[in-house]
């Protein structure tokens, strides 16, 4: 029997961050793969445009909870603010949805010219480089510590 | 991307939480460019199975109403005993299990599009 996923002391049940950033991994995955003619048959477009959707929904879904609250004066989560207290985070999310766009128009054949590849190809860049720069700020979160 | 191994594989998932199931439906459905069976309880799965042709390969939450994931696979290896079974579970303690039960593959929770990349290749497409 082989093992695949975290080890034992990291095991646990999957929350929605964990699927929107698994969903958003399998995104960038689809877009790269399409950029270097990877064929796309109809269960392969079936399967961009539902990711698609779900990843559009969901970072809409946590601008639109985050910009709600602060139209109405209240109190935002810690975990929301921690995500979209900067206006470059917004950003992040709006590219993101860029991204998830994209992906179903070339699921849908609608994606043709070099210059919309060209716009594929650097806003997948700017998501990738986000999140390689998030990645590495908690990597090396023992530097706070002297 | 890889030729396919298994022509028209077949892959059942059975999971009763519905965002982890239609996260890993999509990557598979991607990956092996077919339709991909789901079901939200092992009896629903046992059902379809019984009635119809053995899917390749199913990857089932242990914790699952119904019949839970040891007793799906119990009677899906009794009909189709080559046919692939992985069970999944967030409880480290299943693991265990799940190698004395004679599962195929063990994937502990959470569940990353790595994690079922590797899936694919190891039990659908040839290296």
């Amino acid at each position: 029997m082989i093992k695949l996923g975290p080890t034992s002391e990291e095991m646990r049940a999957m929350s929605e961050d964990d699927v929107f950033s698994s969903r958003l991994k399998l995104l960038i995955i689809m877009a790269k793969a399409y950029l270097r003619n990877c064929p796309l048959g109809n269960y392969r477009k079936k399967a961009i445009i539902e990711n698609a959707n779900h990843v559009f929904y969901h970072s809409l879904h946590l601008v639109s909870e985050s910009s709600v609250l602060k139209d109405n004066s209240l109190e935002i989560p810690a975990d929301i603010v921690s995500r979209e207290k900067t206006s470059e985070e917004h950003l992040f999310h709006q590219r993101v949805q860029l991204l998830a766009v994209m992906a179903k128009a070339l699921a849908e054949d609608r994606l043709r010219g070099n210059f919309r590849k060209k716009a594929l190809t650097d806003n997948l860049n700017m998501i990738c480089e986000t999140l390689i720069f998030k990645f590495q700020i908690r990597d090396v979160n023992f530097l706070k510590v002297a | 991307m890889n030729p396919v191994n298994i022509p028209n594989v077949k892959i059942a998932v059975i999971d009763n939480d519905l965002l982890v199931r239609d996260f890993i439906v999509t990557v598979l459905m991607y990956c092996v460019n077919r339709d991909v069976l789901s079901f939200d309880n092992g009896l629903a799965a046992w059902k379809y199975i019984e009635a119809n042709e053995s899917p390749d390969m199913i990857i089932s939450e242990i914790d699952v109403p119904g019949l839970n994931g040891f007793e799906l696979m119990a009677k899906f290896k009794e009909k189709s005993p080559d046919k692939k079974c992985l069970l999944m579970s967030e409880n480290p303690a299943n693991e265990q299990l799940a190698r004395n039960s004679g599962a195929d593959a063990f994937l502990a929770k959470p569940v990353s599009v790595n994690d079922l990349f590797r899936v694919v290749q190891t039990f659908v497409v040839k290296d």
